[in-house]
C-alpha cells in the first residue's frame, strides 16, 4: 500500500515531469536573506494549513509544483504577494506586516525553484513568476511532512489531562435516553437522532427572549477552526474546543469539572471538531488526527482509543460521531487520493473494536465501480463523510451525506459527467452491519465543490417517513427514507450551474456550458463553494412544519487544471475568483423558513453578512442563529421577526443548543473563527466587517431569575 | 424532459408572457476577484434601467473605484450571473466617482436577454482593464431592509430556469 510520503515523493516527481526545466534565466527579485527569513515565517503562520513542504490540504492549495505554477506561472510576483497579503493567515488576513508577507513570498517562489538575487523584494517586482521558477521542489522543501511543526497559537500548550474530573452520581445515557431525550439535555449534536436541531423548552419564549442576559461565559482554545456545539447531560456541560481539548463544565456555573488535551494541537484550518457524544458513561470524540477516543464521563480520562485512518497520509476528523445501538458511528475528511479511499466506520461503543466500514468511493469492479468513467482506481478522490450522520431507530438505518468527487471540477477529474459514486449521495446504512439500503445520487458528475453532505433531517409526514437534506447548491431535498425515491425538490437560493430538474426523478441537468466545460477556462457558478447552504446546520420545529435555514449568497468563477493521473495526491486543483451574487443588494446572508409538508416557502430575511451557526428553534417559538458580524439573535420562528440580538467579541460560530438545570433554560453557544468558505468568503468580500482573529469561547444565557 | 427548454421555445414562450418587469435595477460590485486583484476592483455603484417598448435606457452612478473609470457597457452573457460579451457602449462621466448612460434600441436576442436577466453593466478601470464593477439587470424590487422578514422567498431572480422546483 503507498505510503503518503511515497506519494508526495511521486508528486515531486510529476511535477518535474510536467513543467519542462526551461531553465530560468532571470535571478529571483528577492535576497537569500528574504528567503531564509521567509522559511522560518511561513513555518510560523503558514505550514499549518499548506504543510511543511508546501503540498497544501483540503481547501488550501499546494504553494509548490506543478498546481501552484499552473495557478501562478503566468502572473507577477507581485500579484502573488498582493494575494497573501490581502487573503492570508486563515482568519488574520493582512496581520503580518509588510517585511513578513515579502519574506513569505521570496521562500514561496525559492521552493519553486527560483534562486535568489541581489535585490530585495519590495512587493512591486512586475516579473512572471514563471520567467524566476519552474515548479521544481527543492529536495530539503519536498520531503515528507511530518504532522505540521506550526507554532501553537496556545503557546506552551501542555497535552494530556489536565484536570481530573471526580463527577458524582452521574447517570448514564441510555439508548432509550438518546431515542427520547430529555429536553433539559442536549445530548446529540443536533438535539436529537433526527438532527431536528429543536429544543422542547419553552421557558424562554417569544414575549420574554428579549430580557434574555449573559448567565457565564468561558474563553475556549484559540487556534484551529471552532465550529462546534456543546452536549449537556445532567447539568454537565461537554465541550469540545480546537487542539482536540475535551472538557466538563458544570453547565449552569460554567465552573471547569475536567479536562483532557488530547491534541494534536491546532495547526491547520481543518481541525474543527463539530460535536462529541455521549453514551452511558462515556464522551465520544473523533480527534483531527483521525483516532477515535471514548473518555470516562466522570473523569475525563482516556477509557480507549482507536485508529480510525493513519493520520500521516493526511486523513482528518471534522465532523462529530453519532452513537446507535451501541455503535460508535463516523465520517472521515481529507481524502486525497491516498488509500484507503474515504469511508464511513462503526466501534464498538464500549470496546472500540471497529465492527464495519462502508467505503464512500466505489472501486473498479465494485457497485458503483463503473460511475467514474476511466479514472483509475488511484485517482479517484473525495468521497468524505465530514457532517455525523442520523439515525432512525424504527428503521434501524443510519443516513449519511457525502462530499463531492475531486478534483472539483469534471474536465479536471477527467470523469464526464458520470456519477463518481458515492459522491454527492444520500447512503442509507444498517447501522448493525454497515450494509447499504439504498443510496440516492442528488448530484452526479457534480463540479463546483457544490457538495451534498450536510445534516440528513428524518421527517415523518404522517406515515410517510422522509429524510430531507440541503446541500450546498442551495436546493432543499426530500426522499423517501424506506425506499430512497425522490419526492420533492425546492431551490432556496439563486442558482445558476442547473438548467432544469426531472421532478419525477430529482435528476439535475447542467447548464451546457458546464457539461462543455474544459481545463484552464474560467466558468461562472452560483452558488460559489461557500454554499447556498453549508454546514451550519437547519432546525426543524415540528409543531409549524417549519424548517429553518441558514442560506449564503455568493458566487464564483472557477478554473480548473489539468492533473496528472496516477500522482496518487489528488488536490481540488482549481482556481476561484469570488463576486456578489446578482439580485442579493450585496447581502449575503439569508435565513428562510419552509414548511417541509409541500415544501412551501414561508419567509425569508437577508442581511450582509452571512450566517455562520446552526439555527436553534424551540417550544417557546423563537429560534436563535448567529452571524459573521458578531450578532447571535433570537427571531419569532413563526414569523422571521427579530425579538433580541446581542453583540459577542467575534464572529458568531458553532451551534446553539438549549438545556435547562433545576428548572432554568440555557441558551449556549459559541463563538469561533476559521469554519471553511462559508468564513473564509465575507472576510474576502466584506470589507467593512472588522473581527478580532481570537475570541474563541462559549457563552450562556438565560432570563433573569425573576423574569416569567 | 420537465424542465428542460431551447432557446427558440424559451423566445416564444417570453414572447407570449404577461407584462414583464419594466424597471431593472443593480447594485453594481466588484466583479470576480481574487485576493491578487482584489485592491484594483474596488467601488460600488448602482444602475437602473427603464424598458420601454424596445428601448432601454440606462443611468447609474459609480464611485470609489481604485483608478479613473475608462469604459462601460452592457454585457450579455447565456445566464445571470455569467459574464459574456459587451453589447451596448455606454456614456461614461467622471474617473473614480462618476456616472454613465445610454439609449438604445434593443433587438429581438437583446430583448429577450434583458428579460432573462442575462445582461449586465460593466465598468472598467485603468487599473482593471478587464473589469472593475459589474451587476446584473434584473427586475427592480424593493428592499424591505436588513433582517426585516417577507412573505415566501423575498426575491429570487431564477428568471431562466423553469420548473416548479423555483415557484413560490
Amino acid at each position: 500500500m503507498r505510503g503518503f510520503g511515497l506519494t508526495v515523493a511521486v508528486a515531486a516527481m510529476a511535477v518535474a515531469s510536467l513543467w519542462i526545466a526551461s531553465a530560468q534565466t532571470t535571478e529571483g527579485p528577492f535576497t537569500e536573506a528574504q528567503a531564509t527569513a521567509g522559511r522560518a515565517a511561513y513555518a510560523a503562520n503558514c505550514a499549518g494549513c499548506h504543510q511543511a513542504n508546501l503540498a497544501g490540504a483540503g481547501e488550501q492549495p499546494a504553494l509548490a509544483g506543478a498546481s501552484f505554477m499552473a495557478s501562478w506561472g503566468k502572473r507577477s510576483v507581485k500579484e502573488f504577494y498582493d494575494d497573501i497579503r490581502s487573503t492570508m493567515p486563515y482568519g488574520r488576513a493582512g496581520s503580518l506586516d509588510a517585511a513578513t508577507y515579502q519574506n513569505i513570498t521570496a521562500f514561496i517562489m525559492t521552493a519553486n525553484g527560483a534562486h535568489a538575487g541581489a535585490k530585495p523584494f519590495d512587493g512591486g517586482a512586475g516579473v512572471k513568476v514563471s520567467a524566476i521558477a519552474n515548479g521544481q521542489i527543492p529536495a530539503d522543501i519536498a520531503k515528507p511532512a511530518p504532522r505540521a511543526a506550526a507554532a501553537p497559537r496556545a503557546p506552551g500548550m501542555k497535552l494530556g489531562q489536565t484536570l481530573v474530573g471526580n463527577i458524582k452520581n452521574y447517570k448514564p445515557v441510555s439508548d432509550a435516553m438518546l431515542v427520547h431525550p430529555d429536553p433539559n439535555d442536549w445530548l446529540i449534536y443536533r438535539g436529537n437522532y433526527q438532527a431536528f436541531s429543536h429544543s422542547g423548552l419553552k421557558q424562554i419564549n417569544e414575549k420574554n427572549v428579549g430580557q434574555l442576559q449573559l448567565k457565564w461565559s468561558w474563553a475556549m482554545n484559540e487556534g484551529g477552526q471552532n465550529a462546534t456545539g456543546p452536549t449537556i447531560h445532567d447539568g454537565i456541560m461537554f465541550l469540545a474546543n480546537t487542539s482536540n481539548t475535551v472538557q466538563a463544565l458544570d453547565a449552569k456555573t460554567g465552573e471547569l469539572l475536567w479536562e483532557n488535551r488530547l491534541g494534536p494541537v491546532a495547526t491547520r484550518a481543518y481541525s474543527a471538531l463539530r460535536s462529541l457524544a455521549v453514551y452511558e458513561d462515556k464522551v465520544y470524540i473523533n480527534a483531527t488526527d483521525a483516532k477515535l477516543y471514548a473518555l470516562d464521563a466522570r473523569t475525563g480520562k482516556v477509557v480507549w482509543k482507536t485508529e480510525i485512518a493513519d493520520s500521516t497520509k493526511g486523513f482528518n476528523e471534522t465532523g462529530g460521531v453519532i452513537v446507535a445501538h451501541g455503535k460508535v458511528v463516523v465520517g472521515l475528511t481529507l481524502c486525497r487520493g491516498q488509500m484507503p479511499h474515504c469511508f464511513i466506520s462503526a466501534y464498538d461503543a464500549r470496546t472500540g473494536a471497529r465492527v464495519w466500514k462502508f467505503q464512500t468511493i466505489a472501486d473498479k469492479g465494485e457497485p458503483g465501480g463503473d460511475t467514474w468513467k476511466d479514472v483509475p482506481n488511484d485517482m479517484r478522490a473525495g468521497g468524505e463523510t465530514w457532517i455525523a450522520g442520523t439515525y432512525d431507530p424504527d428503521l434501524n438505518i443510519t443516513y449519511w451525506g457525502v462530499a463531492q468527487s475531486k478534483p472539483w471540477m469534471q474536465a479536471s477529474r477527467r470523469s464526464g459527467n458520470a456519477a463518481t459514486l458515492y459522491a454527492n449521495t444520500t447512503l442509507a446504512l444498517d447501522v448493525d452491519t454497515g450494509k447499504l439500503k439504498w443510496y440516492y445520487s442528488h448530484a452526479p458528475g457534480e463540479t463546483f465543490d457544490l457538495d451534498e453532505v450536510f445534516e440528513r433531517v428524518l421527517i415523518d409526514h404522517g406515515s410517510q417517513k422522509t429524510v430531507m437534506t440541503i446541500g450546498k447548491a442551495g436546493i432543499l431535498w426530500k426522499l423517501d427514507r424506506v425506499t430512497g425515491k425522490f419526492l420533492d425538490a425546492k431551490q432556496t437560493v439563486f442558482q445558476n450551474v442547473y438548467s432544469g430538474m426531472d421532478m419525477k426523478t430529482g435528476q439535475l441537468t447542467f447548464r451546457p456550458d458546464v457539461l462543455a466545460q474544459r481545463t484552464n477556462t474560467w466558468i461562472s457558478a452560483c452558488p460559489s463553494a461557500a454554499g447556498g447552504h453549508d454546514w451550519p446546520p437547519t432546525s426543524y420545529d415540528k409543531a409549524n412544519d417549519l424548517m429553518i435555514i441558514p442560506l449564503d449568497q455568493s458566487c464564483n468563477m472557477m478554473l480548473g487544471h489539468d492533473v496528472a493521473q496516477h500522482t496518487g495526491v489528488v488536490q481540488p486543483e482549481g482556481e476561484e475568483r469570488v463576486f456578489f451574487m446578482p439580485g442579493t443588494d450585496g447581502n449575503m446572508g439569508r435565513l428562510a423558513a419552509y414548511r417541509t409538508a409541500d415544501m412551501k416557502p414561508v419567509w425569508s430575511f437577508q442581511q450582509r453578512s452571512p450566517f455562520l451557526t446552526g439555527v436553534l428553534s424551540t417550544d417557546g417559538n423563537v429560534a436563535f442563529v448567529g452571524d459573521y458580524d458578531r450578532v447571535f439573535r433570537a427571531i419569532q420562528t413563526t414569523t422571521g421577526k427579530t425579538l433580541w440580538t446581542v453583540r459577542l467579541p467575534t464572529t458568531v460560530q458553532g451551534n446553539p443548543v438549549s438545556f435547562a438545570v433545576d428548572g432554568k433554560q440555557y441558551i449556549a453557544i459559541t463563538t469561533g473563527l476559521g469554519g471553511g468558505s462559508p468564513f473564509s468568503k465575507p472576510s474576502s468580500m466584506l470589507g467593512e466587517v472588522h473581527n478580532p482573529d481570537h475570541g474563541h469561547a462559549v457563552y450562556v444565557f438565560a432570563l433573569p431569575d425573576q423574569a416569567n | 424532459m420537465a424542465g428542460m427548454m431551447r432557446w427558440p421555445v424559451l423566445l416564444a414562450v417570453l414572447a407570449a408572457s404577461p407584462v414583464w418587469a419594466q424597471t431593472y435595477a443593480s447594485r453594481l460590485t466588484a466583479v470576480a476577484y481574487d485576493g491578487a486583484m482584489r485592491a484594483n476592483v474596488q467601488g460600488d455603484g448602482r444602475a437602473t434601467a427603464t424598458l420601454d417598448g424596445k428601448t432601454l435606457t440606462v443611468t447609474g452612478t459609480f464611485a470609489d473605484l481604485p483608478s479613473p473609470a475608462t469604459s462601460a457597457s452592457l454585457y450579455s452573457g447565456t445566464g445571470i450571473g455569467i459574464p459574456g460579451p459587451a453589447i451596448l457602449e455606454l456614456k461614461l462621466n467622471g474617473q473614480t466617482d462618476g456616472s454613465l448612460s445610454g439609449s438604445f434600441a434593443l433587438n429581438a436576442k437583446q430583448l429577450a436577454a434583458l428579460k432573462l436577466g442575462h445582461v449586465y453593466v460593466q465598468i472598467n478601470s485603468q487599473k482593471a482593464p478587464d473589469g472593475n464593477l459589474w451587476g446584473w439587470l434584473l427586475p427592480d424590487h424593493p428592499f424591505a431592509g436588513a433582517n426585516v422578514p417577507v412573505e415566501g422567498h423575498g426575491f429570487l431572480p431564477q428568471l431562466d430556469v423553469p420548473g416548479n422546483w423555483t415557484q413560490k
